[in-house]
């Protein structure tokens, strides 16, 4: 009993060591392919269904936060007098955590799982196959622009979610709460840093991209090819990639500002 | 091939959205061109307590600002707060040699500026010149220990 | 006729998935320019056998040689230059369904060839006109009943003119019109461009229709092997169930259970 308790400790162990061996290597090879002309429009193709099909929801959700932040943080500053740092609050709080983390979720869930559920259904149709059949490399043709694709669209989305949600807490903090709007911006310009905030959003933003679209184009790539198999899979994507965006989010966290 | 240059456009302004993005971020909330134009200059200054001011501090003349704080460091010999400053160029050779330089806070709680007040002497301070008068931070514990120890001798 | 190397050559095949052996020591010399058929009940791994001739899936032991190449032993880049002479039809066509039928068949033309845009047209209603579906280049996947799926994939599969074309179950769930257009297209394909094909199926009627040659696999080697005409008068027991498609036989109608009274009498004394 005891004995095989260890054994199958022990293999989920082996497989899952094995699985991410699998995932390395499928990263190598997919991103250093050469991209020539074709190669291009493929990932035109793909950063139109990946990023600019998710714009809508980041930005609608990066007002609503921005405007949320607005609110709330007003509410916390007047007890204290002082409202007229609301800037500064939306913003270091969008650029630092918010804009980054959200935005990536949101991403996990809009074309993660459908990255996942297009390449499973390639596979389980066998178009895969046909492809490396034809002699085409499907790492390259398939999955390569679809990396690239994320890795760029995701830090644009950030940047969208950030500047949309400043705009949000404008809105809610000056016009409907009457906050001075030259404190507003002038106490949001004397805090952040271009550097330190903003570039450390973005590094983050970077680091959440590579995470989830390697997840996702790697479920997809790695599933089991019946309906079953897509479906978790489809799953399976949406939990990692959360789960490893806020584990990664405290882990960047501690390097970046822990020591402020 | 209609539909592809329909898709080729969205994502050109999508790149283009993120990248107006980035400079809004960069300008606009982060202020890097702030108060500066292209050319600036340096002043330094001396405070007896400089209070919560840090790097990038904002530096006003009647409200307005006119630059930000560069660096903040310790005097070793008179053990009192050096600031650098950086102001707008074009106002070099504007400001008297008497122009004051005051620690504000804006708001009760809010974040330290310096406020500078032009004097009436005939010289100007000019790039890496020192500004003499200045006023410390306004601490709020040194004020409600004042207005204490007033209350106990009244 | 063993003595000379054939186009395709499986020796001593050894395969398995898993703890499941699927092959266990297959030879097979499949002769150039002619249909070669490979038949066998459901599971007995036929599909696998193509993917590991196409060098996809590696065998555990033994080799195939393609036209004096042996497939395992390739390089990446010199396995995918061998499959670009090589054509195969999927089970279920295997369309990229983000193209055209158009796009779908001139997908390996623009990979592989640096084909002026006019001639790719040209070779590409040629195909299409030879599985007659030139009239439906500009419908999608999606539209296309599942026969002209499969004709149009055959269209992609002989563009670039291959000289080794797979076949995976092509019969498999046709109406009788469809399944005979399709039996009639690989025998015109393999007149016309003197291919060598490979046909995995298990629709003995069809298949024997078009076969030079027939491979029988059961239990992961292979059962029996012979032109149609020998195989049809067989005598062997198990040969003969398959080709006639007796329901029992040296192949048991019944899943390997404990004896059927005992099982029952059992359950009830349990209850």
């Amino acid at each position: 009993m005891i004995k095989q308790r260890i054994t199958s400790l022990g293999r989920s162990t082996l497989d899952t060591f094995e699985s991410l061996g699998r995932a390395t290597i499928f990263l190598f090879q997919a991103s250093v392919g050469i991209p020539g002309k074709e190669g291009f429009h493929l990932w035109l193709r793909q950063m139109h269904f990946i990023g600019v099909m998710s714009l809508a929801i980041v930005l609608v959700s990066g007002l609503f936060i921005g405007m949320v932040l607005g609110l709330q943080g007003y509410t916390i500053l007047v007890d204290f007098g002082a409202e007229d740092a609301l800037g500064q609050m939306v913003s270091l709080s969008l650029l630092r955590e918010l804009a980054p983390v959200v935005a990536a979720l949101l991403f996990a869930g809009r074309a993660g799982s459908a990255l996942t559920a297009e390449i499973g259904l390639m596979k389980a149709t066998e178009q895969l196959s046909s492809m490396e059949m034809i002699g085409v490399d499907p790492l390259r043709r398939v999955v390569a622009p679809r990396l690239w694709a994320g890795f760029v669209s995701l830090p644009l989305l950030t940047i969208g979610f950030s500047v949309v949600g400043i705009w949000g807490g404008y809105l809610v903090g000056v016009d409907w709460l009457g906050v001075n709007e030259g404190s507003y911006w002038s106490n949001m310009q004397a805090s952040v840093s271009f550097i330190d905030d903003v570039g450390n959003g973005l590094i983050k933003a970077l680091v959440f991209a590579l995470v989830v679209t390697w997840i996702a184009v790697f479920q997809g790539y790695d599933l089991v090819p019946t309906s079953e198999g897509i479906s978790r899979a489809t799953t399976r994507t949406v939990v990692y990639s959360s789960l490893a965006v806020l584990g990664l989010d405290f882990v960047l966290t501690t390097l970046m500002f822990g020591e402020l | 091939m209609k539909r592809s240059k329909t898709m080729e456009l969205g994502v050109g302004l999508f790149m283009l959205a993120g990248i107006l993005g980035l400079v809004f971020l960069g300008l606009s909330v982060s202020g890097l061109n702030n108060g500066l134009s292209s050319t600036s200059f340096s002043l330094k200054a001396d405070f007896a307590d400089i209070g919560g001011l840090k790097k990038g501090s904002r530096v006003t003349m009647a409200g307005v600002q006119i630059g930000k704080v560069t660096s903040v460091e310790l005097d070793q010999e008179w053990f009192d707060a050096r600031v650098t400053m950086e102001l707008n160029g074009e106002l070099e050779g504007q400001l008297s040699e008497d122009t004051t330089a005051a620690i504000l806070t804006s708001g009760l709680l809010g974040e330290q500026y310096i406020g500078l007040t032009v004097g009436g002497a005939p010289d100007t301070l000019e790039d890496g010149d020192v500004i003499h008068d200045t006023q410390k931070a306004l601490v709020l514990e040194e004020l409600i220990q004042q207005f204490v120890s007033n209350m106990v001798n009244n | 006729m063993m003595n000379d190397p054939q186009f395709v050559e499986v020796e001593n095949m050894y395969f398995s998935r898993g703890e499941k052996e699927i092959f266990r020591g297959v030879d097979m010399h499949i002769p150039r320019g002619k249909i070669t058929a490979i038949m066998g009940p459901s599971g007995s791994g036929k599909t696998t056998l193509l993917k590991l001739i196409g060098g996809q899936l590696y065998p555990d032991a033994g080799r195939v040689e393609i036209d004096g190449l042996d497939v395992h032993r390739l390089k990446r880049r010199e396995l995918f230059r061998l499959r670009r002479r090589m054509g195969m039809l999927f089970q279920s066509g295997a369309l990229f369904s983000d193209l055209s039928v158009f796009e779908n068949v001139a997908f390996p033309l623009r990979v592989h060839t640096d084909l002026p845009e006019a001639m790719i047209r040209d070779v590409v209603l040629m195909k299409l006109e030879a599985v007659g579906l030139r009239g439906a280049r500009n419908l999608m996947p999606a539209e296309l009943s599942g026969g002209m799926l499969r004709r149009v994939a055959l269209a992609r599969a002989i563009a670039l003119d291959p000289e080794l074309i797979l076949y995976d179950e092509p019969f498999v769930g046709q109406d009788p019109i469809s399944m005979g257009v399709l039996v009639q297209l690989i025998k015109k394909v393999n007149q016309a461009l003197g291919l060598t094909a490979v046909i995995v199926s298990h629709d003995i009627k069809e298949t024997m229709s078009i076969a030079d040659y027939v491979y029988v696999l059961s239990d992961g080697k292979v059962m029996a092997h012979g032109t149609p005409a020998n195989l049809n008068v067989d005598r062997d027991p198990q040969v003969s169930q398959f080709m006639h498609g007796e329901p029992d036989g040296p192949v048991p109608f019944h899943y390997p259970a404990p004896d059927y009274y005992s099982d029952i009498l059992n359950q009830g004394a349990r209850q």
